[in-house]
């Protein structure tokens, strides 16, 4: 990658912190009962974790759209494979 | 390879093509691995809808403790992986070193902590076929849950190993001078790597220890 | 063999002739040539079960073979035939050779993982073969559990690891394609200038590269659940059977199309040259082939209409595959659209190219029988789904692979083949490959079960034109086996483009030198820029 503008070390700083601050939100969510909400919950976190990540550390956000593509379709794809099997089990 | 002037391999026609080719081949590579867990992410889904409270109160056996602070060892070393990658950048070869030191070592202390979260669960007789005992209802399913479990955390914390090693050998690479600013894809590449690993665990942590804990 | 007997001029083959120089080799077109000869070898093992197995139907009590046999033998044809010959079979032979230079490259992106992805498929082949001399697996290749997990004693384990390792090998070359697509074409080889073959290999790579992981963990998860006794398909403990065939499917269903997709590939660069024609609907054909290969992702649970998975998911399912049959259907018409007022010459690619339009579109229109939910009822698991597949793997993919190596023949070898012996072989092949697996159809459609060694005595005609008609197979393709060989050292030596085809890869030498092209070329035209006035023949 010829992007000269490389990320600056402090916008890896923030993200760790507020990975870290997600982490503790979602174990904390976990001890309240939300009942079938706790598990959106905990995904919806586990998801903003893996965007900030990707987005910075992996260099996402100064990427070429065909990698931004390539990085979300291994995601699409085993949701195809969840959503279409539980539709299955769920409606034996 | 570090010398001042690009030189590429023979079938690219530039340094630029070489770098793009080696950005998609990862990027491809990562989007396997999504796939790889994401079965048994799969597995995993449809075996929990099928039995909820079983999978609850397995959930609550497992070591959160442990595993939260693991969380966090692994966040923090992609962390000072992505330093490294940036010490990569601007050619500054002790801070790669140091930086992929650090890597390494948190790498290897999320290791020790899982070894002992293992040797915990088989004390408590958790390990399925291993002298597996639940006194509860559902112990079949119970027994899947941790089936399950030692599954995933196990393929991950073999990514992991692998990992460790990959940056360690390229840190070694990087005390030999082998990377400049115009040349560190093998720095790059594990880095992005090392980070999908942590992306992968930050899925594998709340699905599998925080199904239940109110 | 002597240099001089295959080369006049400096190429890939004179650039090195011992051991060493091919098995560690760089080159794509070595390594397309080595892995030519390891399918090769792989169809030989595979057609042997086949024919072990025709030869025990010919009476309808198992009189060959016993029934635990007979189940290794199908399972030995089934897994050698998909994972070991048709997968890898047009993208890592011609796709390997041809696809750098398609697009105007040197070689691959990735030179090393190419060469990697040969071992891992030779490794994989060993594998399944020690499983094989060691009584190999009675499965069936789809390893449904739990009968694969829990009650079988065959070796399981070694066919799986096989088929495991061999997933790499695959995962490699899809990796190495898309990668070389995007980044190593060819100044002025823009996007919709690619040929055809190009993007069936570039659809094929993106099938390859994201349904091969889910069966590496698929297979992995058999066989822990088999080696530790508990699992998640294991019904007694709660686990799901169907959760296996969920899984399995959802990479075997895209793997059809990495088998099929290629073939479209091959198809219209042939048609496209003996009709003297640019391909009718050029971009309906690379839309088409993404979609096929889309689309493709969304159909698995029509192989589990009848093993209890809801009707509602089986009406989704039903659906989702109606509508996969139309981009396929699309491509049909445009190779007919092609054909109309071309210029048609029958050479043997062109007999192969024709077979196949035929027999993929009896394929693929009895596919659409078996994705009505109402007749899968009858005919899941008979002789008719069989013959369907047959229809596409064979009647379609091995057609269109025997008429790409003949095409391309001249300039991967320097050497033109004997044209009559392979119009011979070709028709052949035709008419063998009809009298084996039409009578399929009748026979399953009156309820002849699959993989059973006995049958009802009134299925006994059907059964003996089929084998009759297998072994008019073996002579059609052991005879291009024999001229093909023949012709390395005694046949006419090529031009560069005995054809007069369109394409980079006619623009250099037959066999081409070692860098494919002396200069970069430069694109200035678009795909299949055919002039009516000129012949195939020079």
């Amino acid at each position: 990658m010829t992007n000269h503008t490389y990320t600056r070390p402090r916008v890896y700083v923030l993200v760790w912190l507020t990975l870290l601050a997600l982490l503790a939100v979602t174990v904390a969510t976990a001890f309240l009962p939300l009942g079938w909400a706790n598990t959106p919950v905990n995904l919806a976190i586990s998801v903003t974790q893996a965007a900030l990540v990707m987005l910075f550390s992996m260099h996402l956000r100064a990427a070429h759209p065909l990698v931004k593509i390539i990085a979300v379709i291994g995601f699409f794809g085993i949701g195809i494979l969840i959503i279409l099997s539980l539709f299955d089990v769920l409606t034996r | 390879m570090a010398e001042g002037v690009t030189a590429c391999a023979p079938q690219f026609d530039d340094a630029e093509q070489q770098r793009t080719a080696s950005n998609l081949g990862i990027w491809i590579f990562l989007a396997t691995e999504i796939l790889f867990f994401g079965v048994l992410f799969a597995a995993y889904a449809i075996t929990r809808v099928r039995y909820p409270e079983a999978f609850a109160a397995a959930s609550r056996l497992t070591n959160l403790p442990l595993a939260g602070t693991n969380t966090a060892i692994l966040v923090t070393s992609s962390l000072t992986m992505a330093l490294g990658v940036h010490a990569a950048q601007h050619g500054a070869r002790r801070a790669i070193v140091g930086w992929l030191s650090v890597t390494v070592a948190l790498g290897c202390a999320f290791l020790a902590i899982k070894a002992v979260e293992y040797r915990l669960d088989y004390l408590e007789h958790l390990v399925p076929s291993l002298d597996f005992r639940y006194a509860g209802p559902q112990a079949d399913q119970v027994e899947l849950f941790f089936y399950m479990y030692f599954f995933i955390t196990g393929v991950h914390a073999l990514h992991v190993l692998i990992g460790i090693g990959c940056i360690a050998t390229i840190a070694v690479m990087a005390s030999r001078d082998t990377f400049s600013p115009d040349y560190f894809t093998p720095v790059d590449v594990t880095g992005l790597y090392w980070h999908l690993v942590d992306v992968i665990w930050l899925f594998v942590f709340p699905v599998l220890y925080l199904i239940s804990r109110s | 063999m002597n240099s001089t007997a295959i080369a006049t001029h400096e190429s890939y083959l004179s650039s090195g002739w011992n051991w060493w120089s091919w098995l560690s080799t760089l080159d794509h077109k070595r390594i397309g040539i080595m892995y030519t000869v390891s399918i090769t070898l792989l169809f030989g093992i595979g057609g042997a079960a086949a024919a072990m197995i025709r030869l025990d139907l010919l009476t309808p009590h198992s009189q060959l073979v016993s029934i635990e046999t007979y189940n290794k033998l199908f399972t030995v044809h089934g897994v050698i035939m998909v994972w070991f010959f048709l997968i890898p079979s047009i993208p890592a032979t011609l796709g390997n050779f041809l696809l750098p230079m398609m697009i105007g490259a040197r070689d691959l992106a990735f030179p090393r993982l190419n060469l990697l992805s040969w071992y891992l498929f030779v490794g994989g082949a060993v594998f399944t073969i020690y499983a094989l001399l060691n009584g190999g697996a009675d499965t069936g290749w789809t390893f449904y559990a739990p009968y694969s997990t829990t009650y079988t004693s065959s070796q399981v384990f070694a066919v799986a690891t096989g088929v495991f390792i061999a997933g790499f090998s695959s995962i490699l070359t899809g990796l190495n394609f898309v990668v070389t697509v995007h980044a190593m074409r060819a100044p002025g080889m823009t996007w919709f200038r690619l040929p055809l073959f190009i993007w069936s290999m570039y659809a094929t790579s993106l099938i390859l590269v994201l349904a091969t992981p889910v069966l590496a963990m698929t297979l992995m998860l058999m066989v822990f659940e088999r080696t530790f006794g508990i699992g998640v398909f294991d019904p007694a403990l709660g686990g799901d059977p169907l959760l296996f065939q969920h899984l399995f499917w959802f990479y075997s269903h895209p793997a059809v199309y990495i088998m099929v997709v290629p073939a479209m590939g091959v198809a219209s660069e042939i048609i496209s040259c003996f009709t003297r024609n640019s391909v009718f609907g050029y971009r309906f054909m690379a839309f088409a082939i993404l979609a096929i290969a889309a689309f493709g992702f969304l159909v698995w649970g029509h192989h589990m209409f009848v093993s209890g998975q809801s009707a509602y998911a089986g009406t989704v399912f039903s659906l989702l595959t109606f509508l996969v049959s139309v981009p396929s259907a699309i491509k049909v018409f445009n190779w007919t659209a092609t054909l109309y007022k071309g210029q048609v010459s029958f050479e043997a690619p062109m007999l192969y190219a024709l077979g196949f339009i035929g027999l993929f579109t009896i394929g693929g229109l009895t596919g659409l029988f078996l994705a009505s939910l109402g007749l899968d009822v009858q005919l899941h698991d008979t002789y008719f789904v069989v013959a369907h597949f047959h229809y596409i793997m064979v009647g379609g993919a091995v057609m269109a692979f025997f008429g790409g190596i003949h095409f391309w023949w001249p300039k991967i070898t320097g050497r033109m083949y004997p044209e009559g012996w392979a119009r011979f072989s070709a028709i052949l092949t035709f008419i063998g490959f009809n009298l084996t697996f039409f009578p399929q159809f009748i026979v399953g459609y009156l309820g002849m079960p699959r993989r059973y060694p006995e049958y009802a005595p009134e299925f006994q005609v059907w059964n003996v034109f089929s084998s009759a008609g297998a072994s008019l197979l073996v002579f059609g393709y052991v005879l291009p086996l024999i001229y093909l060989l023949w012709s390395l050292r005694y046949g006419e030596r090529a031009l560069n483009n005995p054809w007069n085809a369109k394409g980079l890869e006619w623009e250099t030498a037959s066999p081409p030198p070692s860098e494919n092209f002396h200069a970069t070329p430069v694109v200035t035209e678009e795909a299949y820029a055919y002039a009516r006035a000129e012949s195939p023949h020079g």
